[in-house]
């Protein structure tokens, strides 16, 4: 089964969907408009950029240290959290177990992310990989 | 919630507490492992710098959607390859991923950060 239809298939998951690196491109499932999905997934991406910008800064400074490259994050809201795992996010409800068993889905079914994430996420949709990131 | 408490979350590999500014003010790390106290304080300020992200996200993810539900932040996670940083307010854990539960984690973290700023949200 689909990482984000297994997602949604929780009950507490509110909507899950995949990004694009740039953006530009999205899917999506669960209780958000088509521009809500848009603004999501620019977030997510913002994040997973950033965390990905830190795993390399935190490697520089401390080589194989088990960091880098970067995963995903978690955002803990009051009420509401968002996981990211590689190009995946889900916006769930805070039930008890229920991030737990997110992760553990979202980790198992997405795998370990690679060290060319960035550059596989652009790849996606075309263009010069390397001439455009690097 | 002191760092000991935080160090006895399954898979801790290390805990830490910090500024502001993101500077580390006191720490504890498993015996054995590579995590020095100059890592520990550039992770808190990629700490610092996450949940001032966050919380803006939240804030703004709120006014713009209506959709109500993140604020107060009550924390913040990055995931890396073999271990995760779960963070609120001033303090950080380090957890193996494959022993980490990270709700455990924020209930702890958030004790640890309330302990440190009463009043405070992430």
């Amino acid at each position: 089964m689909h990482i984000v239809k297994q997602l949604m298939a929780i009950p507490g998951v509110i909507a899950a969907g995949e990004f694009a690196y740039r953006g530009d491109r999205f899917s999506y499932e669960g209780a958000l408009t088509p521009e809500f999905a848009r603004m999501a997934s620019i977030l997510c991406r913002s994040n997973t950029v950033n965390v990905n910008m830190q795993s390399e800064i935190h490697d520089a400074y401390a080589e194989n240290s088990g960091y880098k490259p970067a995963q995903g994050w978690i955002m803990r809201g009051a009420q509401i959290s968002v996981c990211n795992i590689g190009n995946y996010f889900a916006f769930i409800e805070n039930r008890p177990e229920l991030l737990n068993d997110v992760m553990t889905i979202m980790r198992a079914k997405v795998g370990d992310v690679g060290d060319d994430l960035l550059v596989s996420l652009y790849a996606r949709i075309g263009g010069d990989v390397k001439e455009a990131l690097y | 919630m002191d760092l000991n408490q935080l160090m006895d979350l399954p898979g801790a590999l290390a805990a830490f507490t910090f500024t502001d500014k993101g500077d580390l003010t006191a720490h504890a790390a498993r015996e054995g492992t590579e995590i020095t106290p100059e890592v520990l304080d550039l992770l808190a300020h990629a700490c610092v710098a996450n949940i001032a992200i966050a919380t803006m996200e939240a804030r703004g993810w709120e006014a713009l959607t209506g959709q109500k539900g993140f604020e107060p932040l009550q924390g913040f996670s990055m995931i890396g390859l073999e271990w995760s940083v779960v963070l609120a307010g001033r303090c950080g854990v380090v957890m193996k991923n494959r022993d980490v539960n990270y709700e455990d984690a924020f209930k702890a973290i958030g004790a640890c950060s309330a302990a440190q700023h009463p009043q405070g949200a992430a």
